[in-house]
């Protein structure tokens, strides 16, 4: 087996199941941990409101890019041609890193240099911070180099890594077609494929359990008693 | 089954909407809400409390989970008061819910522990061949390896050891100092045993056993009131705060109730809501201040001046102007103000008040043939001639039937009116003089009072006035009589005592003291009494606190409040009501063994033993008047409390300059063997001056204290006033003093010594289960049960329960409680002493104690044996010789069996006794017999802690109504009372240990206490003395205005006084270069704190949390604007005595000129090094020094006679001042470096040798 295929063809597989067991473990077995640890009582109100806001909207909007461009047809039912997608793509993909690595970095820095966040912080949560943040600044990156193609038309990385990722969601993984991607596409992936790895074991787990509910939810809620209890 | 799952049932949940679909009834899993349940299951609760030094006495559920203790709550199941009135629970405050902290901590004492190189020494020694004594001695005999333990105290340095090692180095250390020095040469030091008897009576039946020294330690601590047993003969007894909510009028003055007595604070404000008024005096803005209606913010230490204002306006407008019959009529019974008074000719025309007039100056001594001089006199308005009537401290002991408060003549049995004052019938008026004080005025006033003319039984023409008539002049109330100082309205500010002049003092506002006096006594008329005034730290820790509370008590006297409930002087501060005392003295003092007990007085003890008097810069005759007969003008301070000792006043632990034993043997190889011929013998050595009392020389190695316990308490860290003089002189530790310590030159009765000494004790053990400072400075560490983990008893005067500490869980580690731990040392003790000891015969030095017949020493002039006065008479005009044969092989038996004296010679308490052969019986079955052959075979078991709880409640008549009822038969025999009545409905009542774990109980009413223990009123002090007529323990019977021994007129302190602040002149001989910087002059206050019970707590995680978490110090935002302090920054408080770092907190709340240092901030949480020191940092203590005074040794004189922290001088510390200034966080030093030679041998500060 090459390394290819290592990375790409098995390893999304581990990334994902370990992503998926790993947190219905933790969800059962350790509900008392599951939290976002949140540190926002520790600070300024202020930093944080931008810091946070920056980052949660920039990685969500980023989240959504990459599953609809990606991994839909959406912008083909929408007419776009592909020059028009990677266009819409890479601004989107753009604006939204530049944002979320604002926030990110303001996060940064408040989690080392602030003395009651350090303390009150776990290691996990400056390594997932840490690794978020070179995922995204790799993500960058390659939109830097897509733009030269972009001005020449040239869509094809776009479209095989769409290829791809289809190709891994429908359980038919096809590793040799990333073998024309630059390396630090790669490399963007493996972090990215890793974060999924890490997250049953960080605070990233509270993306699980986001309280939609309430905001549907009637003002009074009575649970029933139980035998049990 | 699976939280995941449990969310994916989509279909099955159960979802009903109601209200219209703003509501909706769910069933989600709610097994999460068991982690929360969890936090507060348990396995069992264990009521327990905490068992040192708070007053609180609150009982506690302590809960066990999983065998550890898990948190405590408060208990709630108090028997009921009476309905009218709130209860006394939920007691409780946050020091006591976060006790547990302490069971799992860091500071956690674990194991026992020695410091390395004693340890290292001694085995050494050891494995030389010596035995464990022989070992000890050597370590003794040489000068260097004592030098390399004592040095390094309080520099860390410790290591584990075993029981059995470390319990064999203290009895090899307890042996020596008997066999070479004397067993008077090992003391102990314990604080207040209410909260934790047991434990109390571990270490000193222990010591008392092998003849050590108790120190005491209300006076020491200052909490003693030397004002309560001048004025009743009562060390002190006060309401039970429930009390308070009986009264209708409230001053409270220098006690921070909500803060320091958080439980009951709630009567405080309870009795609000009844309508009662509340008048608060306090320098700061205190917590206790917020209750108040009105504030009077009068200077620190100016009390006096604001109450004898008030005194002012009582005596001439409810006493002169429009008299009160029920004031009359309380005074003429219940007080010494009819009492007659003798007038000194010191002029020409001018006297001075003297001495009561007694029978015996009567031709005749009015039918007294008993005590006549201990008889005092007073002039009956009926029959028109002097009575002396029944009552006074000669009718107490040597007769029976006429010891009682009835008003009659005690020679005709006739019913009499003692007139309160001659004037209108008076003979002449007398030119008087009163001594005065108040800074820049004249030091004697004269003023006119109402006489008559008498003649005496040695034919001399006298002058009497009743106390009243002085009274009244000497407050320089008007009654037309003219003459000087008399005051001519309140507005008259230049005459003393008026409300004008007391503005110029306190700063208080004329109008406001004007008001308060009126409605204070107005309402004490309307409600016979129930005025009352509640004092404490703030007005007792000055240096003349008797002058301070005497002008209270004075004022509720006045107004007839002592005794009344709802009424009367509330003093809370370090008192204590340990309830089934008369059970546990004999078994704390080992007095079931040996019969009389060595005691000590701590404070004399310490100004001694620590070299405080090397150092003193008050100057006594500053304090004496200029009338004083002033027999002693010229001694310094201390030289009185030598003169105490040797005239028997005062206790004198260690003796001689002699080894007791050997005293005993040297009088016996001259042939005397029977107590009164050793004493005979002893007075002749003293007489020769071949023998010298220990205090004669106190620096001399012969006469040093070696050995010293302190357990349940943190003597170095807390109360070591003079701190630094603790840490130079007896320790021989790094210190702060600054000062050279030439002062004591002065002394004419002590033998001066250039080269003071350095680290008198070889040996000091703690006894603890957390490190503190007393630990820290130890050569020795015992691990402790916590009050967690041991069984005792805990009594308070703040409610009339008994409750007990209980054994939640089994003493952590390696600890032990403390009546195993002395257990175990009294097994070593035995197992050595049966080779080096054996039987020997002690020889005892012991006071004229108060509440025996030697209390009636010398009645109307002091003779000093020394000066060739008089013969030394052992018992009489020196100390009574005993002998005490101790067969120290013995000594864990008798630990640990309740001793046959209690069969033979009974029991009893102040005076009173009766047998008590049944429950001595009892206790054989109760506790069981003891069964190891030996002396103690068959004799009830006192091993384990619980049979000590049953013994103290079987024997005491608090907790057995038998027992109360023998108790108040033996009362009715010396007074002629019917008293059983007082306690009939409870006569079949017996307490046993377990059914105080079961609930609470309300105490017997006992003749050991003032106030009864009725379902009718709140227990409250004086009350039988005014209900049932028995007489105050003092020399009129009654209440004092006027105290009348020679020492007290000499220091002008016969009546009270205003006596300023005293100049302690600590902050003269501050470096120079220091002075140069900005920095402030204050007084420095310690008043007691929000976050802990003196050191404890303080150092726990809990209530660090809660304020800054280290040091600090209180300073006037204002003040500190002038040296350009800022909130939080580092000061140094710094005087001749020592210096102590702190961070500065500042506030509106504290007033200009004073700096508070709340009571007890150590050195071992966050404290750096001193700049000035170059020592660590130092407590709030360092910059304090004691100053004995004069009046507080006189003994032999009835209510004036010594008892253990009942009487004696007392360690007062409020008066000190200070130099403040900032220290910039870049010259902060750790001082966390290694210890290096240099280090080692710089024990005092850079450039003081």
């Amino acid at each position: 087996m090459n390394l290819n295929l290592l990375l790409f063809g098995v390893y999304p597989y581990i990334a994902g199941t370990i992503f998926l067991v790993g947190s219905i473990i933790r969800y059962d077995r350790e509900q008392y941990g599951w939290t976002s640890y949140s540190s926002q009582l520790l600070a300024s109100r202020h930093y944080m409101m931008w810091a946070s806001n920056l980052w949660h909207v920039g990685i969500l909007m980023l989240f959504a890019g990459h599953f609809v461009g990606l991994l839909t047809p959406a912008f083909e039912w929408l007419g776009f041609n592909p020059i028009q997608h990677q266009w819409v793509a890479s601004s989107a993909g753009i604006t939204f890193g530049i944002l979320a690595m604002i926030g990110g970095l303001m996060l940064l820095l408040r989690r080392m240099l602030n003395p009651q966040v350090r303390a009150a912080g776990r290691k996990s949560d400056l390594f997932i911070l840490l690794w978020l943040i070179v995922t995204l600044l790799l993500g960058l990156v390659t939109q830097a180099t897509t733009v030269p193609d972009l001005i020449a038309g040239n869509v094809a990385n776009m479209e095989v890594l769409g290829g791809y990722l289809k190709g891994i969601a429908t359980f038919q993984p096809h590793p040799a077609m990333l073998a024309g991607i630059p390396l630090i596409y790669k490399v963007h992936m493996f972090f990215g494929m890793t974060m999924f790895l890490l997250f049953p074991f960080t605070r990233l787990v509270h993306i699980w359990t986001v309280p939609f509910n309430y905001l549907i939810r009637p003002y009074e809620v009575v649970r029933a008693k139980q035998r049990s209890i | 089954m699976s939280h995941f799952m449990d969310r994916l049932k989509f279909f099955t949940t159960k979802r009903e909407p109601f209200s219209g679909g703003h509501g909706v009834l769910i069933e989600d899993d709610r097994k999460w809400e068991d982690g929360y349940r969890n936090r507060w299951r348990f396995d069992k609760i264990v009521r327990s409390t905490h068992g040192v030094n708070c007053t609180g006495s609150c009982s506690w559920k302590i809960y066990v989970k999983n065998g550890l203790v898990a948190f405590e709550t408060q208990q709630t199941d108090y028997p009921r008061t009476r309905p009218d009135l709130p209860n006394h629970e939920p007691r409780g405050c946050q020091r006591g819910a976060s006790y547990s902290w302490y069971l799992y901590s860091p500071h956690r004492i674990k194991y026992p522990m020695i410091r390395s190189r004693l340890l290292e020494i001694y085995r050494t020694e050891r494995a030389s061949g010596k035995d464990p004594v022989e070992a000890w001695a050597a370590i003794q005999q040489d000068a260097e390896k004592r030098r390399r333990y004592t040095a390094v105290r309080g520099l860390g340095g410790f290591v584990r050891t075993e029981w059995e090692e470390v319990t064999e180095i203290i009895a090899a250390a307890n042996i020596h100092t008997i066999k070479a020095h004397g067993p008077d040469r090992i003391a102990g030091f314990s604080p207040i045993p209410a909260m934790s008897m047991i434990s109390y009576a571990a270490g000193a039946r222990y010591l008392d056993l092998i003849g050590g020294v108790p120190l005491s330690f209300y006076d020491w601590y200052c909490d003693l009131p030397p004002s309560s047993p001048q004025v009743w003969g009562e060390q002190t007894d006060v309401p039970e705060s429930a009390d308070w909510y009986n009264s209708t009028y409230i001053i409270v003055a220098g006690t921070n109730l909500p803060m320091t007595r958080t439980p009951d604070a709630h009567f405080y404000s309870e009795v609000r809501y009844k309508g009662t008024k509340v008048v608060a005096v306090a320098p700061d803005y205190a917590e206790y201040v917020k209750f108040a209606d009105l504030w009077m913010p009068a200077r620190a230490g100016t009390d006096a001046a604001l109450f004898m204002a008030m005194g002012h306006v009582v005596l001439k407008e409810f006493y002169v102007d429009r008299p009160e019959p029920y004031f009359l009529d309380y005074a003429r019974r219940f007080t010494d103000l009819p009492m007659q008074v003798l007038l000194r000719k010191v002029g020409k025309q001018t006297y001075v008040s003297d001495r009561f007039l007694r029978a015996s100056d009567f031709a005749g001594e009015l039918g007294q043939e008993n005590n006549p001089e201990w008889k005092t006199v007073v002039y009956d308005s009926r029959s028109g001639g002097f009575v002396c009537p029944n009552g006074s401290i000669g009718f107490r002991w040597g007769e029976h039937g006429k010891w009682n408060l009835l008003p009659r003549d005690a020679a005709s049995a006739q019913e009499i009116e003692a007139e309160l004052s001659c004037a209108g019938h008076h003979d002449a008026t007398a030119e008087v003089l009163f001594p005065h004080f108040a800074t820049g005025e004249k030091d004697m006033l004269s003023r006119l009072v109402p006489v008559r003319k008498l003649k005496l039984a040695n034919g001399e023409e006298a002058l009497v006035a009743s106390t009243l008539d002085l009274l009244i002049a000497q407050y320089g109330v008007d009654r037309g009589l003219g003459g000087d100082n008399v005051a001519s309205s309140y507005e008259d500010a230049e005459v003393p005592y008026t409300p004008a002049w007391q503005e110029g003092i306190t700063g208080v506002p004329r109008a406001d003291v004007l008001r308060t006096a009126r409605e204070f006594a107005d309402n004490a008329a309307k409600t016979h009494g129930k005025s009352m005034v509640i004092v404490g730290a703030g007005t007792n820790h000055w240096y003349h606190n008797d002058m301070n509370y005497r002008s209270i008590i004075n004022l509720v006297h006045l107004c007839g409040c002592v005794g009344q409930s709802g009424g009367g002087w509330a003093h809370y501060v370090g008192q204590e009501a340990l309830r089934p005392q008369a059970g546990w003295v004999p078994i704390t003092f080992a007095l079931d063994w040996y019969r009389p007990a060595r005691q000590m007085a701590g404070t004399s003890f310490f100004y001694l033993h620590t070299d405080q008097w090397r150092y003193e810069r008050v100057d006594a005759d500053d304090l004496l008047t200029s009338t004083a007969k002033g027999k002693y003008r010229g001694h310094s301070l201390v030289d009185y409390n030598v003169v105490a000792e040797r005239m028997g006043w005062l206790p004198s632990a260690p003796h001689f300059n002699r080894n007791p034993l050997d005293l005993y043997e040297e009088a016996a190889k001259a042939g005397k063997r029977s107590e009164g011929e050793v004493g005979a013998y002893v007075a002749e050595q003293l007489k020769s001056g071949a023998l010298q009392f220990a205090s004669e020389d106190p620096d001399n190695p012969v006469n040093w204290p070696r050995n010293l316990f302190v357990w349940r308490g943190n003597l170095i860290g807390t109360s070591a006033k003079g701190h630094e003089y603790f840490l130079k002189h007896l320790l021989g530790a790094q210190n702060g003093v600054f000062g050279d310590g030439q002062e004591g030159r002065a002394s004419r009765e002590i033998k001066w010594r250039d080269k003071a000494p350095i680290g008198k004790l070889d040996l000091m053990v703690d006894i603890n289960f957390r490190l503190n400072s007393t630990g820290a400075y130890s050569d020795i560490i015992l691990p402790t049960a916590t009050w967690y983990e041991k069984n005792d008893l805990n009594t308070t005067d703040m409610h009339p329960f008994i409750h007990p500490l209980g054994e939640a869980v089994n003493p952590g580690w390696e600890s032990r409680s403390d009546w195993q731990i002395f257990k175990t040392i009294a097994q070593a003790f035995s197992v050595l002493a049966e080779k080096h000891l054996g039987t020997r015969t002690d020889l005892l030095a012991t006071p004229l104690m108060h509440d025996t017949p030697a209390e009636l020493g010398q009645a109307t002039e002091i003779r000093d044996w020394k000066r060739g006065e008089c013969e030394p008479i052992p018992g009489k005009t020196m100390p009574h010789i005993k002998l005490v044969v101790r067969d120290y092989d013995n000594t864990y038996r008798k630990f640990t069996a309740l001793g046959p004296k209690l069969l033979e010679l009974g029991n009893g308490i102040k005076g009173d006794q009766w047998d008590t052969r049944a429950e001595y019986e009892s206790l054989v079955e109760l506790n069981g017999p003891v069964k190891e052959e030996g002396i103690s075979k068959g004799m009830p078991s006192l091993g384990e802690d619980i049979a000590v709880c049953n013994a103290i409640l079987a024997l005491s008549p608090e907790t057995n109504g038998e027992v109360a009822h023998k108790a108040w038969k033996s009362v009715e025999h010396e007074s002629g009372l019917s008293l059983t009545h007082l306690c009939d409905d409870r006569r079949g009542d017996k307490f046993t240990f377990a059914d105080l774990q079961v609930q609470p109980r309300k105490v017997i009413t006992s003749p050991t206490w003032s106030g009864i223990m009725s379902e009718e009123v709140s227990y409250n002090a004086a009350y039988v003395n005014i209900h049932e007529a028995i007489p105050h323990r003092t020399l009129t019977g009654r209440g004092h205005f006027y105290v009348d021994h020679e020492w007290m007129l000499d220091f002008g302190e016969g009546f009270c006084a205003y006596r300023p602040p005293l100049d302690m002149k600590a902050t003269k001989g501050v470096s120079p270069a220091i002075l140069k910087e900005p920095h402030l002059v204050l007084n420095w206050l310690t008043p007691h704190s929000k976050w802990g019970i003196h050191s404890t707590y303080n150092d726990n995680l809990r209530m660090l949390n809660l304020f800054r978490g280290g040091p600090v110090v209180w300073i006037a935002e204002e003040d500190a604007r002038t040296i350009g302090l800022h909130d939080n920054d580092w000061v140094e408080a710094i005087n001749v005595n020592g210096a102590t770092m702190a961070r500065a907190v500042l506030s509106q709340r504290v007033p200009r000129g004073v700096a508070i240092m709340y009571h007890a901030q150590e050195k071992t949480i966050n404290v750096p090094g001193s700049p000035t020191t170059g020592k660590r940092g130092g407590i709030l203590n360092s910059v304090t020094k004691v100053v004995v005074k004069p009046t507080h040794m006189i003994g032999g004189y009835a209510q004036l006679s010594y008892g253990m922290n009942y009487y004696g001088p007392v360690g007062s510390q409020r008066d000190e001042h200070v130099i403040i200034r900032r220290i910039p966080d870049q010259q902060i030093d750790w001082l966390e470096r290694p210890l290096t030679p240099e280090r080692e041998a710089a024990l005092n500060p850079p450039g003081v040798y």
